[in-house]
């Protein structure tokens, strides 16, 4: 009590001091008297006393929390208005222009660097993951496997097993013959083999069991009689037609062939665009599959309650997703149905389909009346896969003699695997994004992706973009050494402008590429290394385009669904409960929202908690993919806040009776613009703002705004924002045993505004680690037989501490108009860039060209006698490293670059910016889409005659005639 | 031991078998001790055990993760007698009567150890699944030498994967975490407008 007593003399005592220096002290610098100062004003000035008895402590209550702060803390810290942007009057530089969230900073959090909301709980070892969920009188669930890579499932015999003591129960396809699939349009997945399994590894049957060993026995009891069918390895091979093909597609499918999409794409006339051109580039491309190598492996509980609704725990990058497969498969409505997201080990796309074991838990317990928890080991991992499609790519790209990239030209035949997963998708990311961050003057795209007998290709970081991206990044190298131009400075002039339109369509609003190029430039020191190094010693450069947020979600229905939702409580204790179904995957999704909110209430993080796990609570996400998540989710949070926000405001000006536009938010205070000293505390405010109604609740939504063309296809690749980067990349190349090694990487991303930089360092380094992976060492081999040589980490080789080179990254903030405070996407463009980096650097340092990855050492090392060969060099030492003469063309970009430096900085100032479509710096009008002024630019989705002629490897798909449009087929 | 399994009808009229002991002839059991976090356990446990399934299992220590099973990983890194070790390659018979430190045993009470404090700040922990692993081994790095080259700090993590963070900013936060101990100086708490310090959880030494 004597707390209380002494507060409240401290109140009065100030009480008259403030009367006479309430000029003087005004928003004085210290913690302590600012909150004094701020109370006594408002109580001499503006309110009767009697109207804030209320938040007085009653006397013989319990000691109640001070008003604003919510915690011991009473006092409110002053505003630092050099995170207050110019437009509201701070002094925070905005040389992109105003935004439209300006006046929601109140400088709490934004744009400060922060640990993970939830990082205490990863330290400790308390955070939950997929085999951390133990429930009381769990049994362990085992899977059985497909020895075979493609066999009909002729009968299973299961009672050997069940005979075995300590069997709880044992599923197979017939328990849930239902089909589901992450992607509506191609749902061929089961729980179990249903008719036939289609890789080795592929689910057959599920057991339940007391303990491990068990279960593993039971397994081994099963009798399985297959009858093994011809199966398909060789991406080539899934182009013709085959007796079974591995899916049937009905009346959908493509010839009888194993072709499971295929798209043609044509924008602007390539042939004219070849024969203007002076350089060409073309390569051949092979890519082998690498696998996401998350830390986690899967695992998942699933437990059925007594009132018999299914609850699942499983570290999930999409649960709303699996919500919908769970209730097809299972056959029960979605509401019994509670997907509950444990801390996810890592998912970067690994982790965001609904799987079969999630399945396969929920009918053995089920049948077993009990939870059921099964974990993976690390080669299960590798059969479900998912991991970045091997594909098989040629690039070819034309440049004219002003240096303008005329023409591209993209063929990719991408491998599968058994099922379709994203696939749909990935094989229009594979061209459509790469028709940017370039002016280009004709695109060309073919593309198909074939089911093969190996575990599912699907989305991972950079989904679909990385290996095309690689391709188009060193082709521009070898057409910038063709022309005699810096490869930096010819990307300089070729650039879109920022509110401008791709030739697909595509609407880029903010683009920070020049900056990005011309940040690493300048810090990797290019001009005195580049063609200028010894040999084995070499830099390069390499360009990244991603979405930030796909435009349409997968699930059409219903149709104006937002793509994410955020709900907000306040009650009277002042803490903001924030309900998302945002699937925080380690890159701080939580972290994201939590912040949004704290900095458009005013509030310290730690009184935001964020409930996102279950979907009982959460409203529905999407989910994390296509790095919508900060995008979307913080909008919506941004919007829910503003509606309490409005409430606050509302109750602050009927309390001190100041216009509600004069008023703004500082931390736990809210106080008018003018005047400092006239304010609430957040509490007063809230108390008064619930007043005959109780907590505050809000909620906040985001879709996407209309856009996009209209011919088929057009909506892939869509996106409200994209990212952009741009890395350098110095390497060492040890010529006599062909070993690389990155030395130093500059990573430049434009992520619009860096709501959290600790997290989006993390999240460029974490990338360039992955793409490190992915271009010197990792690749998912498959052997003579077709069998996987390498599901685990010994042989499947993730880069370790010592292979990271020094990562400098750079963060340029573009301010995206329709971000929340302006961010767009971290996670995954940052990837793209680095593989052609370190292509080109490896070029740079030996002259040779590597075109299939991973640049293992014996595949350098063939590459370079091949040169030595074809150069009459006796000794690899002797080789020359590549040097470059600038020809006239340099001066004539490097002019381009500067007007077009200028002609985007207006345009980025500018409220509303003239349209600018792709095709201007061939000669178009900008301001109308190029297909309307010349009909050689519109859309052509279907291949004409001519070009089925002498098709491309992947458009020979086009072949094939859908049975449906077939005479000889019923 | 083995006990007659009964069979049950179960509501879709098949026949399951109900709770019994497996038959599968398994490892004997064990009488187990050792020290865990500073707790003397004594359990019965598999004659072929392995560490790792011993602590998640039984000791309670769910911090302790499974990454590959084969000591690639790193994730289940545990500290015996001082030393990290990883537990999925360690027969718990083989730590028998040790002091075993697991995560969960780096902090006192509510204080955290710097090298926790250091991995929330400095961003060495994003999914947080091979964090307790790198704990462990820097934790142990740190006691034998408080103040570790970058070339040192990177020997020591070399048996660690992580995915997310590309090692950067762990070794960052190892670094820190070194410096920390050294000076005895606190960190500043990166998400420092609390409302109400949280007493022992960042900030400052125990």
């Amino acid at each position: 009590m004597s707390d209380i007593d002494d507060s409240e003399g401290v109140l009065h005592e100030s009480l008259e001091h403030s009367l006479e220096n309430v000029e003087a002290d005004i928003y004085v610098d210290s913690e302590d008297v600012v909150g004094d100062i701020e109370k006594e004003k408002i109580t001499t000035d503006v309110v009767k006393e009697s109207e804030i008895v209320g938040y007085r402590q009653q006397p013989g209550k319990l000691p109640f929390s001070k008003p604003g702060s919510g915690g011991k803390n009473r006092f409110s810290k002053p505003t630092d208005y050099s995170r207050i942007p110019r437009s509201q009057g701070g002094s925070l530089e905005q040389p992109w222009g105003a935004h439209r969230h300006d006046d929601l900073i109140s400088g709490q959090v934004i744009g400060k660097s922060t640990s993970l909301v939830d990082s205490n709980w990863k330290v400790t070892g308390q955070a939950k993951y997929g085999d951390d969920i133990r429930l009381p009188g769990e049994v362990i669930g085992r899977i059985l496997r497909s020895p075979h890579h493609y066999a009909r499932v002729l009968s299973i015999d299961i009672s050997k097993a069940l005979d075995l003591p300590g069997v709880l129960g044992i599923a197979t396809g017939d328990d849930a013959p239902g089909k589901f699939g992450v992607l509506p349009v191609t749902k061929d997945e089961h729980a179990m083999a249903v008719e036939k399994v289609r890789h080795v590894g592929d689910l057959v049957a599920c057991v339940a069991a007391i303990d491990e060993p068990t279960a593993r026995e039971a397994c081994r009891l099963i009798e399985v009689e297959y009858e093994v069918l011809d199966s398909i390895h060789d991406i080539k091979q899934g182009l013709e037609d085959s007796e079974n093909p591995i899916h049937d597609r009905g009346k959908y499918h493509i010839g009888e062939s194993n072709v499971q999409k295929r798209v043609f794409q044509q924008f602007g006339n390539i042939s004219e665009m070849k024969d203007s051109s002076v350089a060409s580039h073309d390569s051949d491309w092979t890519f082998t599959g690498v696998n996401h190598g998350f830390t986690e492996p899967h695992a998942v509980v699933a437990h059925w309650d007594p009132s018999g609704r299914l609850t699942l725990y499983t570290p999930q990058q999409v649960p709303h997703y699996l919500h919908r497969a769970l209730a097809d498969v299972l056959d029960i409505p979605m509401h019994q149905i509670n997907v509950y997201r444990t801390f996810v080990g890592g998912g970067f796309g690994g982790k965001s389909d609904p799987f079969p074991h999630e399945m396969c838990a929920a009918i053995l317990a089920r049948k077993t009346g009990r939870p059921v928890r099964i974990n993976f080991d690390r080669e299960e991992v590798f059969w479900v896969n998912r991991g970045r499609h091997p594909s098989k790519i040629s690039m070819s790209l034309h440049a004219d003699s002003e240096g303008r990239l005329c023409g591209i030209e993209t063929d990719a035949l991408i491998d599968g695997g058994a099922f379709a997963s994203f696939g749909h998708v990935t094989t229009y990311y594979n061209g459509v994004l790469h028709t940017a961050p370039y002016e280009i003057g004709a695109f060309h795209y073919t593309g198909a992706r074939v089911w093969t007998n190996k575990p599912a290709s699907g989305a991972m970081r950079g989904h679909g973009a990385v290996n095309s991206r690689c391709a188009v990044e060193t082709g521009i190298d070898d057409l910038a050494e063709q022309l005699g131009v810096d490869p930096i400075d010819f990307r300089l002039a070729n650039l879109l402008p920022p509110h401008s339109a791709t030739i697909t369509g595509f609407r880029v609003t903010s683009i920070g590429m020049r900056e990005c190029l011309e940040r690493v430039k300048e810090e990797s020191g290019w001009d005195e290394k580049f063609r200028k190094m010894p040999l084995g010693k070499g830099i390069g450069i390499g360009c990244g385009f991603f979405i930030s947020g796909s435009g349409l979600p997968i699930h059409w229905d219903p149709n104006k669904f937002p793509h994410a939702t955020v709900h907000l409580k306040i009650d009277m204790d002042g803490g903001v409960t924030v309900h998302t179904g945002a699937a925080d995957i380690g890159q701080g999704s939580d972290t994201v929202v939590a912040q949004s909110v704290a900095e458009v209430l005013g509030l310290p993080l730690d009184m935001i908690r964020v409930r996102s796990r279950e979907s009982d609570t959460s409203p529905v996400d999407l989910g994390s993919y296509s790095s919508r998540v900060t995008f979307m989710n913080a909008n919506a949070a941004i919007s829910a806040a503003m509606e309490i926000r409005n409430e606050l405001l509302e109750a602050t000006s009927e309390i001190t009776g100041s216009n509600i536009e004069g008023l703004v938010i500082g931390d736990r205070r809210i106080f008018n613009k003018r005047d400092p000293a006239v304010g609430v505390s957040y509490l007063e405010a809230l108390h008064k703002a619930q007043e005959d109604r109780g907590a505050l609740v809000s909620s906040g939504s985001y879709r996407t705004p209309p856009m996009g063309r209209a011919h088929k296809g057009a909506a892939a690749g869509l996106a409200p924002a994209y990212s952009f980067s741009a890395y350098v990349a110095e390497v060492d190349v040890d010529i006599e045993t062909g070993q690389t090694k990155v030395e130093k990487v500059w990573a430049a991303h434009d992520c619009g505004k860096a709501l959290n930089p600790l997290a989006v360092e993390g999240q460029i380094i974490g990338s360039c680690h992955m793409g490190m992976g992915q271009v010197l060492s990792e690749e998912m081999k498959y052997g003579r037989t077709g069998h996987l040589l390498n599901p685990d980490f010994l042989d499947y080789k993730i880069p370790t501490v010592h292979e990271m080179p020094e990562v400098t990254p750079i963060i340029v903030e573009s301010n995206d108009p329709e971000g929340p405070f302006g961010a767009k996407e971290a996670g995954e463009g940052p990837l793209l860039p680095i593989l052609p980096a370190v292509v080109n650097a490896v070029y740079d340092a030996i002259g040779v060209r590597v075109s299939e990855l991973p640049i293992t050492p014996d595949r350098l090392y063939k590459a370079i006698e091949k040169r030595c060969r074809s150069e009459g060099v006796k000794e690899p030492l002797d080789l020359e490293p590549p040097r470059l003469e600038l020809t006239a063309l340099q001066e004539i970009l490097q002019s381009r670059a500067i007007n077009h430096s200028r002609r985007d900085k207006e345009r980025r100032l500018t409220d509303s910016p003239s349209p600018y479509h792709n095709g201007a710096l061939f000669g178009l009008d900008p301001e109308i889409p190029g297909d309307e002024q010349d009909s050689r630019w519109a859309a052509v989705v279907i291949p004409p005659d001519d070009y089925l002629e002498d098709p491309g490897l992947a458009g020979s798909a086009w072949k094939h005639t859908e049975r449906r449009h077939r005479s000889d087929v019923e | 031991m083995k006990e007659q399994n009964t069979q049950v009808v179960d509501c879709s009229g098949k026949y399951v078998v109900q709770y019994s002991l497996p038959m599968v002839p398994g490892p004997d059991k064990v009488r187990w001790n050792a020290t865990v976090n500073g707790v003397n356990v004594d359990f019965f446990i598999d004659s072929n055990a392995i560490l790792l399934d011993v602590l998640r299992d039984q000791g309670g220590s769910l911090g302790t993760k499974r990454g590959c099973d084969m000591g690639t990983c790193g994730c289940c890194s545990v500290m015996i007698n001082g030393t990290p070790k990883l537990s999925c390659l360690v027969l718990a018979q083989e730590a028998r009567s040790s002091s075993i430190t697991t995560v969960e045993g780096l902090s006192s009470g509510h204080y955290l150890h710097p090298i926790q404090q250091t991995f929330a700040e400095c961003g060495g922990s994003q999914c947080g699944f091979c964090t307790p692993g790198f704990l462990v081994v820097s934790a142990a790095l740190l006691e034998r030498n408080p103040s570790p080259t970058k070339a040192e700090i990177k020997t020591a993590i070399e048996g660690n994967l992580c995915r997310c963070t590309g090692y950067q900013q762990i070794v960052e936060s190892i670094s820190k975490a070194s410096e920390i101990l050294v000076s005895g100086k606190g960190i500043d708490d990166s998400t420092s407008s609390k409302s109400d310090p949280h007493p022992g959880f960042s900030g400052g030494l125990s």
